[in-house]
């Protein structure tokens, strides 16, 4: 690569230049004056000089070395007059933010030898490239963002802090590292013409955004850039080839309902088609296997009869040969069939009873009926604080304090919480249900009629499960760790009519109605509040996610073995009831108290945003289109300081010959 | 420079006087000296007995003996023969130089030397270095010619600028007998002075070597940046004087007194290095006698 020049002279000053050399040349002969001295003999002289330098030719060279340093000095600063560079990639601006993507994908070893060590080393040679008072700042992200390292201009600290990014196995959201690089480029301002203290809380700081990742995250909109001015290097290679476990999960067999079934759904996310080698292990040793052709970007299911099998831990492991291993395994952990204690509190609902004699219930939950008048007495209360129950149903009562279970009311609202309801409303018509709540799946009410409702307005934090045309019918809302559900209407109620007599009348037709799905209601009652588990199998949690746990021996502290061994001790609580965040690693977590195994739960990958590793070549934030791998801005090197930093140390050569020939 | 000097003064005459050259070969003179010859003659020194011989000189037999064992006998005494003694002085430019002059010193020395000589009856022969130096140079001999020597010497004249090797080989060339050889040069030859040395050890001469060296060459007190300029062959020397080069200065010329030494040593010749500061008296008397020349 040839250094380019830059002339910043015309032709007579170069002519000037020109004669600095042979002025030089003519000095150096003038300039030593020698006294001449005449002695006996120079024999004795030439030999004490000879014996210095062996070397004639060296000699002859030594006698005008300091001449030829002096040229080369000259040489050095002409050259540097010149201001000579290399051609050099450089990034815009002055103030840098490294965005280095660490999600899963990143583990893709489509370079070698993986995404993120190639993310780290372009980005080493980013900050390598800083010029002297350049600041730059890294940031990994993954669904989170984490400062590494704030802004410095010590290079030695941020390539530190690049190299301490470790890889993760969750998922990736672009949105929250661009929250925290904006927080910084774009201050916050408080915009109240009116006050006089407005002010910017800092100057805007402009800085270049530079996104090394490979792009698999959802788009990025509503956060405006302001002064970021992103630029997106991707990270590894369009046709990288992944195939992964997106799904696993145990269910019911279809036919035979005693026994279990692995469904898991592996997607080719190549171009070409995949042979793969499934291996399913119970507790470390195979049990089955398979050998599924995927074609070429599409999924195939597989399914595994456990047969007798209902405990232990399941390994589902695919040998694929591609280019990310950590979506290549999966886990899921069988519990023994756990019923959910149930307390029901009814004057009589023969709809109740029916739903809760089915033989999936039957098998989920254990349900205790009593009349209203329990809840006055002593063993109810008794009961209700220490959490006898898992789930207690309370129809057309309420109890005097609310028990340590989570409750179900229905046509009264809890006594706290800060539950409200409007006025009672005739024949509200269902317009919505929330299909994604365990609550409402499988149900039905667009047929259903209503009798009378109380739309209900749940406390804050509470979510709206079904809707009406004049409220809200079923909503739920959390309470310190219980979760209370209210349905706004009644299923059946008596009421006295004028001539003084009982009379039963049905709230709604829901029960009776065909396609109302009313059992599946209760079951999901059953098993989303009784915590009910029929199948007996736990899926597994997503990396990242916040895992429930229940302390079966309230009082004492849990502790937590992950899959690498580590142990977390979890701090006793009230209520017996903890939540583990540090699920980082793939694999089987082990719950303990006091050394005695308690519990297990599984962290699988099973993301397939992240097994889909094909690089994408741009990306959009914010509706702007970033262009991968933008041109980067070519930039001059220039190397003339270093010249004439050289030409100064020639000189100082020349002087420390120079002087120790006079002292020789 | 005070050439004008007397070469001797009247108390170094009457020193030099009571001694005497010592050669540690016996030579062949030509004439009848005080010495003693390898030749069997006329002296008192007895030397050996020899069965006589019909035309044997009646006088040398020993009739004592013939009077014990009737046979005749013929006693030998040692024959006492002249001593040559040459005295080289080289004469060139470069020894033209110290207080006093190298040459000068080289001059006092060699009348000295000549002077106990000629007490004693040898041959002196004093000439300089040089091809038509040596034909110039009398051969004297005798108490008498002291007067002829020194004025020689005073115009002695100065000696072509030659190689040391040169100037020895002519004066072999030109002096085919034997004797002692006293060589009074600094050695500041260029071709250095083994070559020349060896064309005396091939004529068997008795040879001392005086290496004369001035004060100013021994410790030159030279400083800054100079061009030496050789008085000989004009030859520049570039040099910036400082302590170090000084002392590297000192280090060649040990180095070269030690190479004459050591190769005057390895031959059997007398090697003596002089400053022209030692008065000559000292060095006849002290330093030559020590060294065997003189007794």
């Amino acid at each position: 690569m040839l250094p380019q020049l830059v002339n910043p002279f015309a032709w007579w000053q170069w002519l000037v230049l020109a004669a600095v050399p042979p002025a030089i040349i003519a000095l150096y002969f003038l300039k030593l004056k020698r006294r001449p001295v005449e002695v006996p003999s120079t024999y004795l002289w030439h030999k004490s000089i000879e014996d210095l330098h062996v070397n004639t030719v060296w000699q002859r060279l030594r006698r005008n070395l300091l001449l030829f340093l002096q040229l080369l000095v000259l040489l050095l600063v002409l050259w540097s007059v010149l201001q000579p560079g290399w051609q050099s990639e450089k990034l815009p601006g002055h103030r840098f933010i490294f965005l280095v993507d660490n999600s899963a994908s990143m583990q893709a070893t489509d370079v070698e030898p993986s995404r993120l060590a190639e993310a780290k080393r372009q980005a080493v040679d980013l900050i390598d490239q800083m010029e002297s008072g350049d600041v730059g700042m890294v940031v990994s992200f993954n669904e989170a963002a984490r400062v590494e390292q704030s802004f410095t201009d010590n290079r030695r600290q941020l390539r530190r802090a690049v190299d301490a990014i470790q890889p993760s196995v969750r998922s990736t959201s672009l949105a929250e590292a661009l929250k925290v690089a904006s927080g910084l480029a774009n201050p916050p301002r408080i915009s109240d013409p009116e006050n006089e203290l407005d002010f910017q809380v800092a100057e805007p700081q402009p800085a270049t955004l530079v996104i090394l990742s490979d792009g698999k995250f959802e788009e990025v909109s509503g956060l405006g850039l302001g002064n970021l001015d992103p630029v997106y290097r991707p990270i590894g290679s369009p046709d990288a080839r992944n195939v992964g476990i997106v799904t696993m999960s145990v269910g019911r067999h279809e036919t035979k309902s005693d026994q279990l079934q692995v469904f898991a759904r592996l997607q080719n996310f190549s171009h070409q088609p995949a042979s793969v080698t499934l291996e399913l292990l119970l507790d470390q040793s195979p049990i089955d296997y398979d050998r599924p052709e995927i074609p070429a970007e599409s999924s195939r299911s597989v399914a595994f009869d456990l047969k007798a099998i209902d405990l232990g831990r399941l390994h589902l492991r695919a040998r694929t040969g591609d280019h990310l291993a950590r979506d290549d395994e999966a886990w899921v952990v069988l519990h023994r069939p756990r019923q959910a204690r149930v307390l029901l509190v009814t004057p009589g609902n023969p709809y109740l009873r029916i739903a809760m004699d089915t033989g999936m219930a039957a098998e989920i939950a254990r349900v205790n009926e009593v009349a209203p008048a329990f809840l006055d007495g002593e063993q109810y209360r008794q009961q209700a604080t220490i959490g006898a129950y898992d789930l207690v149903i309370y129809d057309r009562c309420q109890p005097g304090e609310m028990p340590r279970a989570n409750t179900l009311f229905i046509g009264r609202l809890p006594p706290a919480g800060g539950w409200e309801t409007g006025p009672e409303v005739p024949k509200p018509h269902v317009i919505d249900i929330d299909p994604a709540h365990p609550l409402t799946q499988w149900i039905n009410l667009t047929s259903v009629v209503i009798a009378d409702g109380t739309p209900l307005r749940p406390p804050p934090g509470g979510r709206v499960l079904i809707d009406s045309h004049l409220g809200p019918l079923l909503a739920i809302a959390p309470r310190e760790g219980f979760e209370d559900a209210v349905l706004g209407f009644v299923l059946l109620d008596s009421r006295k009519d004028a001539d003084g007599t009982l009379r039963r009348y049905l709230g709604t037709d829901w029960p009776r109605t065909r396609n109302g799905g009313f059992p599946n209601f209760m079951l999901n009652v059953l098993q989303y509040l009784g915590g009910g588990q029929a199948a007996a199998a736990e899926g597994s949690y997503r990396p990242g996610q916040q895992v429930p746990l229940e302390n079966p021996v309230s009082g004492k502290p849990l502790a937590v073995r992950t899959p690498g061994g580590n142990v977390v001790e979890l701090a006793e609580t009230p209520s017996g009831r903890f939540s583990f965040t540090d699920t980082m690693e793939l694999g089987i977590y082990e719950t303990a108290v006091e050394g005695k195994a308690v519990g297990q739960f599984a962290v699988s990958l099973l993301d397939a945003a992240e097994s889909d590793i094909a690089t994408r070549p741009d990306i959009q934030i914010d509706r702007v289109p970033v262009q991968g791998n933008a041109a980067p801005e070519a930039r001059r090197l220039d190397i003339w300081r270093g010249l004439l930093l050289g030409g100064l140390a020639v000189l100082l050569l020349e002087w420390y010959i120079y002087s120790r020939r006079v002292s020789m | 420079m005070s050439t004008t000097a007397p070469f001797l003064s009247p108390e170094l005459l009457a020193k030099l006087e009571k001694m005497e050259l010592v050669s540690r070969k016996i030579f062949r003179g030509r004439m009848k000296g005080e010495r003693r010859s390898r030749r069997k003659g006329q002296s008192v020194e007895f030397a050996d007995f020899r069965s006589y011989v019909p035309g044997d000189d009646l006088r040398f037999i020993d009739w004592n003996s013939y009077a014990r064992l009737e046979r005749l006998f013929l006693k030998m005494f040692l024959e006492e023969e002249d001593l040559h003694f040459y005295a080289v002085i080289d004469a060139s430019p470069s020894m033209d130089f110290g207080e006093p002059t190298k040459v000068h010193y080289a001059k006092q020395l060699a009348a000295a030397l000549g002077f106990v000589a000629l007490v004693r009856g040898d041959r002196v022969k004093i000439q300089a270095l040089g091809r038509s130096a040596g034909l110039a140079a009398p051969v004297l001999r005798g108490r008498r010619s002291l007067w002829r020597m020194l004025d020689h010497l005073e115009g002695l004249p100065p000696g072509e600028i030659t190689s040391l090797t040169d100037g020895l080989k002519h004066f072999c060339l030109q002096n085919s007998g034997k004797g002692i050889v006293v060589v009074i040069s600094d050695l500041m030859h260029k071709d250095g002075f083994e070559a020349a040395l060896r064309y005396l050890l091939a004529q068997d001469f008795d040879i001392y070597v005086v290496q004369v060296l001035s004060a100013e060459e021994l410790d030159p007190e030279l400083e800054g940046d100079l061009r030496l300029i050789d008085c000989e062959d004009g030859d520049v020397a570039e040099v910036t004087v400082t302590g170090p080069l000084l002392a590297r200065y000192r280090q060649t010329l040990g180095a070269l007194v030690g190479s004459v030494r050591e190769f005057c040593n390895r031959r059997g010749i007398t090697y003596l290095l002089a400053r022209n500061q030692v008065p000559v008296e000292q060095l006849v008397t002290g330093y030559l006698r020590q060294r065997g020349l003189v007794r």
